[in-house]
């Protein structure tokens, strides 16, 4: 599956032409970024939204939905560890791509006043968890926010943009939204997520079937994140990157709850059939390849934290060239420098 | 996706019945699937090429032992 070069990063190896062909036809993908602030709605278009949204939607309504939260769970802990690391209350705050409102349970309501959960899954809006802030649902597709400009102090996302179609535009949006000073906390999965599988699905579909195609969608490289938030008009970005790796019986266990967190391949040209006999070959490598002692198989989830402010004037900002009072080499006598009261940078 | 008379949820219920053997039916057949593996693995060494069948053998011992294992688990009553 080709992606856009300088957004997305391919795998080492390079996908074969397995693809189908009637799919050829229905995927819409340029070379290039489309300009910003002029993105025809087709322009990128490598998830079939309306699939992840059935799929979402069936995730939400499992007879035993905390079961697969794990990973939801934790990303949105460490979701608000960030928000509670930034020393200000946010009155309006928003939650993209909330899922049952993960993120919304660890907050309390001295630090966010109201807010909002957005999701395109009605179900995961119904069986939201519990949580003291006042909170309002909103069916709401992350590409086509329908929030006015200058709206939200806060906009947490976790764990959905990568599931977007047009990544740069929303991002745009998000920004579009935030009032001044306002800042975005957002997780995303990182190139390394679920190597494991996906590379031991390409290495069983090539020698069972002469080929493979793309089971996993490609994730961010970490560069590109920072390049992307940039563009869409962030400032003092902060990235950095966590591995959660969780330990499965085996693989089928692994794809069974990875369908459970309504994180199944949606994307336009995904094969309809994974045949058995593949499957049961990549099982056998996965753990060949990658087994712990215990027998347990492990996958690896890559996270990519980032934080982006929307400009204000009351944001530190860097130095004028050629103002500074105090050069490097006196570092030495910093203890003699500092009771001098104020420095200059 | 055309999914023909069946919605695409049954058919991934279908699909999650069939599999919800597997891993019991592969941990019966765990020497095999170690063969196989590590003749996959092997090929990914440098200067080796995996093409189709490359493993052939290994594969059809893992599927004649997984067979097996299925009829194994049926006879035994689940």
């Amino acid at each position: 599956m080709l992606r856009p070069a300088g957004l997305w990063r391919l795998c080492r190896l390079s996908w074969a032409a397995r693809v189908p062909a009637e799919n050829l036809g229905r995927r819409d993908v340029t070379s290039g970024v489309s300009p910003r602030g002029s993105t025809s709605p087709r322009t990128l278009n490598i998830f079939d939204r309306d699939l992840k949204r059935k799929q979402k939607n069936w995730a939400a309504q499992q007879p035993e939905p905390t079961k697969f939260d794990y990973l939801k769970e934790e990303v949105g802990s460490r979701i608000a560890d960030r928000v509670y690391d930034i020393p200000r209350n946010f009155p309006l705050a928003l939650d993209l791509g909330c899922g049952r409102g993960y993120i919304a349970q660890y907050l309390n309501k001295e630090t966010i006043g109201k807010f909002f959960q957005a999701d395109i899954a009605e179900n995961a809006l119904k069986n939201s968890l519990e949580t003291e802030i006042p909170t309002v649902s909103v069916l709401a597709d992350e590409e086509f926010l329908p929030f006015r400009e200058n709206t939200f102090d806060l906009v947490v996302s976790s764990l959905s943009l990568h599931w977007v179609n047009d990544l740069p535009r929303a991002l745009e949006q998000i920004h579009y939204i935030l009032k001044p000073d306002g800042v975005f906390i957002g997780a995303m999965f990182g190139g390394d997520t679920l190597y494991e599988l996906r590379c031991s699905l390409q290495l069983a579909e090539t020698e069972r079937e002469g080929g493979f195609s793309p089971h996993i969608s490609p994730f961010t490289a970490v560069n590109d994140l920072g390049h992307l938030l940039g563009r869409a008009g962030f400032n003092t970005l902060t990235v950095d990157t966590d591995e959660i790796q969780v330990n499965y019986p085996g693989m089928f266990e692994l794809m069974e709850d990875l369908q459970g967190m309504g994180e199944s391949n949606c994307s336009w040209n995904r094969k309809a059939l994974l045949h058995r006999d593949t499957m049961l070959a990549a099982a056998a490598v996965y753990r060949e390849m990658y087994r712990n002692e215990d027998g347990s198989v492990p996958a690896t989830y890559q996270i990519y934290y980032m934080i982006g402010w929307k400009y204000h004037e009351s944001q530190a900002r860097p130095a004028e060239r050629g103002s500074a009072t105090v050069s490097f080499g006196e570092l030495g006598k910093i203890n003699n420098l500092m009771p001098q009261g104020n420095k200059s940078q | 996706m055309k999914w023909g008379f069946l919605g695409w949820v049954w058919r991934l219920m279908l699909i999650i019945s069939r599999l919800r053997a597997f891993p019991e039916r592969l941990a019966a057949c765990g020497a095999e699937a170690a063969a196989y593996g590590r003749c996959v693995q092997a090929s990914t060494a440098p200067g080796g090429r995996l093409s189709k069948d490359f493993c052939a053998r290994e594969f059809e011992a893992l599927r004649s032992c997984f067979a097996a294992a299925a009829k194994k688990t049926l006879e035994g009553g689940c």
